[in-house]
C-alpha cells in the first residue's frame, strides 16, 4: 500500500508539474524555443508548419493557432482578411517574418492556401447564416419553384394535385403546406433538401423509401430540416474546421456545406435503418447518438465527411 | 428512460415538527433531510397541432435560444424549477402522423397544456376536434387543462375569448380549465399561464 500511495502522489505531482509546465510553455518557453530554433534553422514557425506538415487540417490548424497566438499585429490581423486582400496579407506576413521566397520557394503558395481555408471558413458561416435567416415565402416565385422541384425530383412518377395538399406528407412534411416546416432553418433547409435530391437523386429516393417504411419510417423532409440544423450548429461551433481543411484546398463555397449536408442525410438514414428504433417517437435519442458519432469523427485530424456511394445499390 | 412520479404518494411535504422532536434528531440529520427533500415533481403534457408553438414555449420556459427551432420528430422533454415545483414538461410532436402516439404519454399527467396557433383560423376546427378527443380520454379525466392562445404577436391572431367560445370551453364541467393568450416568441403571457398551472396543482392536492 505504501507503493500505491507513492504512485498516487507521483501522479498528482506529475499533473501539477504538467499544469505549471503548460503555463510556462505557452507564455514564456514557447517564445524562447521558437527563437532558438529560428537561430539554428533560419526558419520561423509558420515556415516549419508549412514545410513540416501535410496539407489539410494537420497544417492549417497549426498555422491558425500560430497566427492566433502571435504577438505580431500583422499576423493576427491576417486572420481577419477579406478574400480580395488575401494576397496582400500573405506578402505582409512574409515581410514581417523576413521570409525570403528565394530561400523557401514553396512557402508563399502553401501559406496562401492555409489563409484561404482559415478565413474562408468564417465567410462560409456568414453565407450559410444569410440563407438560414431568409424565411420561406409562398409569395416568392423562386421559393415556390424550389419546392415544386423538390417534389419532382423525389416523386417523378406522381403529379402534385395542388399547391396545398396532403400529398406533401408523402415526402415527409408535417401538414398540407410545407411552408411552416422550415421554421428556424429558413431557406437553408429547403436548399439542402433540393441539393441532395438533385445531386444524389438515386440516393435521395432510396433514403425516402426507407423513410416511408410503415414500421421503421420517419418523416423524410422534417428529419432533413433537422439535419440541416445539425450541420449548421457544427459549422457555427467551429467543429467542422478539420473537415473543410481536409476536403477543400482553398476557399470553401456554399456547395461544400451542402455536400456535408448530403453526407449527414445519407449516413443518418443508414444509421437509423441499422439501429431499428422502436418507433419514430425515439427520434431525438437516436439523433443524439448519431450526433455524437459525427462529433467523434471530427476529433480525428484526418477526418473527411464525404458521401461515398456504395456500389450495387 | 420515462420516469413517472408515483401518483398517490404524499405530494405535500409534512411539517418536520410532527415527525419527531428536533432534539432527538440532531441538527445535521435535519439539514440532510431538508436538503434531500426534492421539489415536488409535476408532470406536464404539452400538446396541440404541428406549428402551434409547443417547442418554442418549452424552450422559453427553459430560457433557451428559440431561433433555431425545427419541427419536432418524436418528443422533447425538459425540467424547469418554478415556485417550489419541478416541472417535467413533455413536448410531443403535433404532426397528424404521430398524434396516435400521444396516448402513450397520458399516464400520471398532472396538467395538460394545449397550445393553439391563434392566427391559423383554417385549422381551428381541427384543433378543436383534437382537444375534444383529449378531454374524452379516460387517462386524462379530471386533469386540469390550460389552453394557450399562442402567437398573439401576429396581427391576424384571434383573441382568446373568441377561441374559448369556438372550443366551447365554457361547457367543461369535469375539470379546472383556463385559457391564456400568449406569445411564445416574445414570452408574453407565459408566466401568467404557468402561475395558473402551479395553482391548479396545489389546489388539486389539497
Amino acid at each position: 500500500s505504501w507503493e500505491s500511495s507513492q504512485t498516487e502522489s507521483t501522479t498528482t505531482n506529475t499533473k501539477m508539474l504538467g499544469y505549471i509546465w503548460h503555463y510556462f510553455y505557452s507564455s514564456f518557453l514557447r517564445y524562447i524555443q521558437k527563437w532558438l530554433i529560428r537561430q539554428v534553422t533560419g526558419t520561423c514557425e509558420l515556415q516549419r508548419i508549412c514545410s513540416g506538415y501535410q496539407p489539410g487540417a494537420a497544417r492549417t490548424t497549426r498555422a491558425e493557432y500560430s497566427l492566433r497566438s502571435s504577438k505580431s499585429k500583422v499576423l493576427r490581423g491576417a486572420l481577419e482578411t477579406s478574400k480580395d486582400n488575401l494576397g496582400q496579407s500573405v506578402d505582409q506576413v512574409m515581410k514581417e517574418k523576413s521570409i525570403k521566397p528565394e530561400k523557401d520557394p514553396q512557402f508563399k503558395e502553401r501559406f496562401h492556401i492555409c489563409l484561404l481555408q482559415i478565413t474562408g471558413y468564417g465567410s462560409l458561416y456568414a453565407s450559410v447564416e444569410d440563407l438560414r435567416t431568409v424565411t420561406f415565402s409562398s409569395d416568392n416565385p423562386k421559393h415556390e419553384a424550389m419546392l415544386f422541384k423538390l417534389w419532382d425530383l423525389l416523386m417523378p412518377a406522381v403529379k402534385l394535385e395542388s399547391r396545398i395538399t396532403k400529398q406533401w406528407g408523402d415526402i415527409g412534411f408535417q401538414g398540407d403546406d410545407p411552408k411552416t416546416d422550415f421554421r428556424g432553418m429558413g431557406l437553408l433547409g429547403l436548399i439542402n433538401l433540393v441539393f441532395f435530391s438533385e445531386n444524389y437523386t438515386m440516393e435521395a429516393q432510396q433514403v425516402l423509401s426507407h423513410a416511408n417504411h410503415p414500421k421503421l419510417g420517419y418523416s423524410y423532409a422534417i428529419v432533413g430540416i433537422n439535419l440541416t440544423e445539425m450541420a449548421y450548429s457544427l459549422l457555427k461551433s467551429g467543429a467542422l474546421k478539420p473537415h473543410f481543411y481536409n476536403t477543400v484546398q482553398g476557399w470553401p463555397e456554399l456547395q461544400h456545406f451542402h455536400q456535408l449536408y448530403c453526407y449527414l442525410a445519407y449516413e443518418f438514414d443508414k444509421f437509423w435503418v441499422a439501429e431499428e428504433p422502436e418507433s419514430i417517437m425515439h427520434f431525438n435519442q437516436y439523433r443524439e447518438k448519431f450526433h455524437n458519432i459525427v462529433k467523434a469523427h471530427l476529433q480525428d485530424p484526418d477526418v473527411s465527411l464525404t458521401l461515398t456511394v456504395s456500389s450495387g445499390n | 428512460m420515462e420516469k413517472c412520479s408515483d401518483p398517490p404518494a404524499p405530494r405535500v411535504k409534512k411539517p418536520h415538527t410532527d415527525v419527531s422532536p428536533v432534539a432527538s434528531q440532531g441538527l445535521l440529520s435535519i439539514l440532510r433531510k431538508l436538503k434531500s427533500t426534492p421539489d415536488q415533481e409535476v408532470r406536464i403534457l404539452l400538446l396541440g397541432l404541428d406549428n402551434g408553438g409547443k417547442t418554442t414555449l418549452l424552450k422559453q420556459l427553459a430560457s433557451e435560444d428559440i431561433s433555431h427551432i425545427t419541427p419536432t420528430q418524436g418528443f422533447n422533454i425538459k425540467s424547469v424549477q418554478s415556485q417550489g415545483f419541478k416541472l417535467n414538461v413533455w413536448d410531443i410532436g403535433g404532426q397528424r402522423k404521430i398524434r396516435p402516439y400521444w396516448r402513450n404519454y397520458f399516464e400520471n399527467t398532472d396538467v395538460l397544456i394545449y397550445v393553439i396557433d391563434s392566427a391559423d383560423r383554417k385549422r381551428f376546427e381541427e384543433t378543436g376536434q383534437e382537444l375534444a378527443e383529449l378531454l374524452d380520454e379516460e387517462k386524462l379525466s379530471g386533469v386540469p387543462v390550460l389552453v394557450f392562445a399562442n402567437k398573439q404577436d401576429l396581427l391576424t391572431a384571434a383573441p382568446a375569448s373568441e377561441i374559448a367560445e369556438g372550443l366551447n370551453l365554457h361547457t367543461i364541467r369535469d375539470r379546472m380549465w383556463q385559457i391564456q393568450s400568449c406569445s411564445a416568441l416574445t414570452g408574453e403571457g407565459i408566466q401568467e399561464g404557468m402561475n395558473w398551472v402551479c395553482k391548479s396543482v396545489n389546489s388539486k392536492k389539497k
